[in-house]
């Protein structure tokens, strides 16, 4: 008997959810095989993870506008990498993007906040963000087209030298250092919410909804058609499939490159003006992992806009349930969170490989149907 | 304190905290050469750390630990090969799902641990006896570097012996010669009979073994005192940029350790080092320790650009490093 493995040319859709949907169901099981072995009933963790202790809660919209706090910059973060990774180019930056980005805005509010009119310094710190970011992004993008850098490990780099600049201006206490709060003797970035942040729409009696998710699923919606329906997207499509090609097409491959990595980049820094504004406040943990989490979310989301937004919703879950749960269920930390999220990834990925090869047994003797 | 003992205890401290980065290092030139694009080192080293440091501590043996500490390592080794050896899946990717999921578990364990007892490295006799330094008798009483480089623990010393052993094992055996050919080119190491898949196990899970031992030193070297932050504290991302530094040979990444070690070490010695010598190096108190911090990554960011400004001439870099390899596609 011998075993081959043959590439799959199609597979059904409904193939392909089964799969994922196995997937998902299994590494919930070996968590729930896990809290059983700590003596915690799984049914009940769970129960409170995903619903996230609102059920029975009286201020349960405090919870829904905590968690779409966190669900803005990851959702936002993830479609813009699913941008330059639909071309095959691995930003790993998002992190360090998305610091730079964070600063500034926070330049932005701090310095024009007291004299600008709200609307002015909010859009100039969206600006501001893009811009910053993007330029980091297109620094690596214009290395890659130029010299062939990689840019996986150039990324990387670059990740830690925000993160340091970032660490830099929240400790330096010179006089020139405009971030820090004055009034305090240890050095704590200064709050500015009261300056300015992002309005919201009251939706009901107490519920009131963050422009910020407006924003995004706006945001969402226009990278769907611009990938899908525009000139530019099937560009990018091309070049991540075969540069070879792309450029026998006749298409400036390097020009769609540097146009893809500052677009992809500068939406970062939108995620990070909008985590900002909305927060107040800079801080040395402001990224929270989502320049991270939010490539795997894009590629559990296979690339697909629409299904970034259900994902990053359901790992937001993940993240915010656990650490209400933690309250409830002291002995199971929030990082189980963390490990979940892994294992899932680690089966989808296994998964994957069902829908792009099957496994032929071929008998010994019998003809090779491979 | 005297000036020559400033120089000493700034020299031993180079080495004492940073040989994990050796470790790492070294790992992941392993992992490289077959092919594979690990980044996951960081989660790696702390899976390594955790269970190697709470293992070592209940059987109150060091050696243990190092086992313990290896094992689980290569176990993640052994998941990242699954992965991407044999159900081909994309390798940057899986390598950042381990560093999230490593991370996890050991944050996980530790913290679980930290309320139902966690080991303390002072109660475990064994463990301090065994990580305590070993002076090597002649060197060590040479003035000055006798003290800083010839007096270390014990593995500081089994570091610096794997990263010359895999050296060798590299570019002077057999084994290592077809490892280099899996790296170089999967489809033509396998037309001459180089069992591809076995080679890129094998060694996955040997190269992640070595990062595990390092983490397991990082948690030896805190004292295995657990707090929020982790003990391997962005380390393995050094790692995987001293790869480049090094240019892919294990013996370089000794020089690359220290290069890397010197900077990382005049964060914590630069006050001293400043009031010791105020004419001289009075400067150094004044840099902001962030820039020490961001040096190593700016260093290897510099590297990086140079060296792809020459082109492949005399880059030490496996050519299929990050593509998956499979077999019927050839």
């Amino acid at each position: 008997m011998k075993i081959h493995i043959v590439k799959r040319d199609t597979c059904p859709f409904w193939k392909k959810c089964c799969y994922y949907a196995g997937a998902v169901l299994l590494a919930l099981l070996l968590g729930a095989a896990l809290l059983a072995s700590m003596g915690v009933d799984p049914i009940a963790y769970y129960t409170r993870m995903f619903t996230m202790g609102t059920v029975g809660n009286k201020i349960a919209y405090k919870v829904w506008i905590n968690y779409l706090k966190e669900l803005v910059p990851l959702a936002l973060t993830s479609v813009a990498l699913s941008l330059a990774f639909k071309m095959k180019f691995w930003n790993i930056g998002g992190e360090g993007q998305f610091i730079l980005g964070a600063i500034g805005a926070a330049f932005v509010a701090v310095k024009a906040g007291p004299i600008l009119p709200g609307w002015l310094t909010l859009t100039l710190m969206c600006v501001a963000a893009m811009v910053v970011a993007g330029l980091y992004g297109l620094f690596v993008a214009a290395l890659k087209v130029r010299f062939g850098t990689n840019e996986t490990l150039m990324t990387l780099m670059l990740n830690y030298v925000a993160l340091y600049v970032l660490i830099f201006l929240g400790e330096d206490k010179g006089a020139w250092n405009f971030f820090l709060d004055p009034d305090s003797l240890r050095p704590v970035f200064a709050s500015f919410s009261d300056i300015i942040s992002f309005p919201s729409i009251p939706m009901g009696d107490k519920f009131s909804l963050n422009i910020c998710v407006v924003l995004t699923v706006l945001i969402g919606v226009l990278v769907y058609v611009y990938l899908k329906h525009t000139k530019h997207g099937y560009e990018i499509a091309v070049v991540g499939d075969s540069a070879g090609s792309a450029k026998y097409a006749g298409m400036k491959v390097n020009t769609i490159v540097l146009r893809t990595v500052f677009l992809s980049a500068a939406l970062i820094g939108l995620a990070a003006a909008f985590k900002v504004g909305t927060a107040g406040i800079l801080s040395t943990a402001i990224t929270d992992d989502v320049g991270w989490t939010g490539i795997i979310v894009a590629w559990l989301s296979q690339l697909n806009t629409a299904v970034i937004f259900v994902v990053s919703a359901l790992i937001c879950v993940l993240h915010y349930g656990s650490t209400v749960a933690a309250a409830t269920f002291s002995q199971v930390d929030s990082s189980f969170a963390n490990m979940l999220q892994g294992v899932i990834l680690f089966l989808v990925l296994a998964a994957d490989f069902y829908t792009r090869f099957r496994v032929v047994i071929v008998k010994k003797g019998g003809k090779d149907n491979g | 304190m005297d000036k020559l003992g400033v120089i000493t205890s700034f020299i031993h401290n180079i080495v004492v905290y940073n040989i994990p980065l050796l470790y790492g290092t070294v790992g992941e030139i392993v992992v490289e050469k077959s092919g594979s694009l690990n980044l996951g080192v960081e989660g790696i080293m702390a899976v390594g750390a955790i269970f190697g440091y709470i293992c070592g501590c209940y059987a109150n043996s060091l050696m243990v630990g190092i086992l313990m500490a290896f094992l689980t390592a290569a176990l993640c080794g052994l998941l990242f090969a699954v992965l991407t050896v044999s159900l081909q899946a994309n390798q940057n990717i899986t390598g950042l799902t381990i560093t999230t999921f490593g991370l996890g578990v050991y944050f996980f364990v530790g913290n679980g641990l930290k309320s139902s007892g966690w080991p303390i490295m002072g109660n475990y006799d064994n463990i301090k006896a065994g990580f305590a330094d070993l002076p090597i008798p002649g060197l060590s009483s040479v003035p000055v570097l006798g003290q800083g480089l010839f007096s270390h623990n014990v593995l500081v010393y089994l570091g610096i012996a794997i990263a010359l052993f895999m050296w060798w094992y590299l570019n002077r055996t057999t084994p290592g010669l077809k490892l280099r050919a899996v790296g170089e080119d999967p489809a033509a190491a396998d037309s001459v009979g180089i069992n591809v898949k076995f080679m890129k196990y094998l060694h996955i899970c040997l190269g992640c073994g070595i990062m595990g031992i390092g983490g397991y030193y990082m948690g030896l070297n805190m004292s295995g005192s657990f707090n929020s932050s982790c003990w391997i504290n962005g380390y393995g991302w050094i790692a995987v940029a001293l790869v480049i530094f090094a240019n892919w040979s294990p013996a370089t990444a000794i020089l690359g350790t220290f290069v890397f070690g010197f900077f990382n070490t005049l964060r914590v010695s630069a006050s001293s080092l400043a009031a010791a010598f105020p004419g001289g190096l009075g400067w150094l108190g004044s840099i902001p320790t962030q820039v020490y911090q961001a040096l190593p990554f700016v260093i290897t960011a510099v590297v990086l650009v140079v060296s792809s400004v020459r082109k492949k001439r005399g880059s030490g870099a496996p050519a299929a490093l990050g593509l998956n390899y499979f077999r019927e596609e050839r």
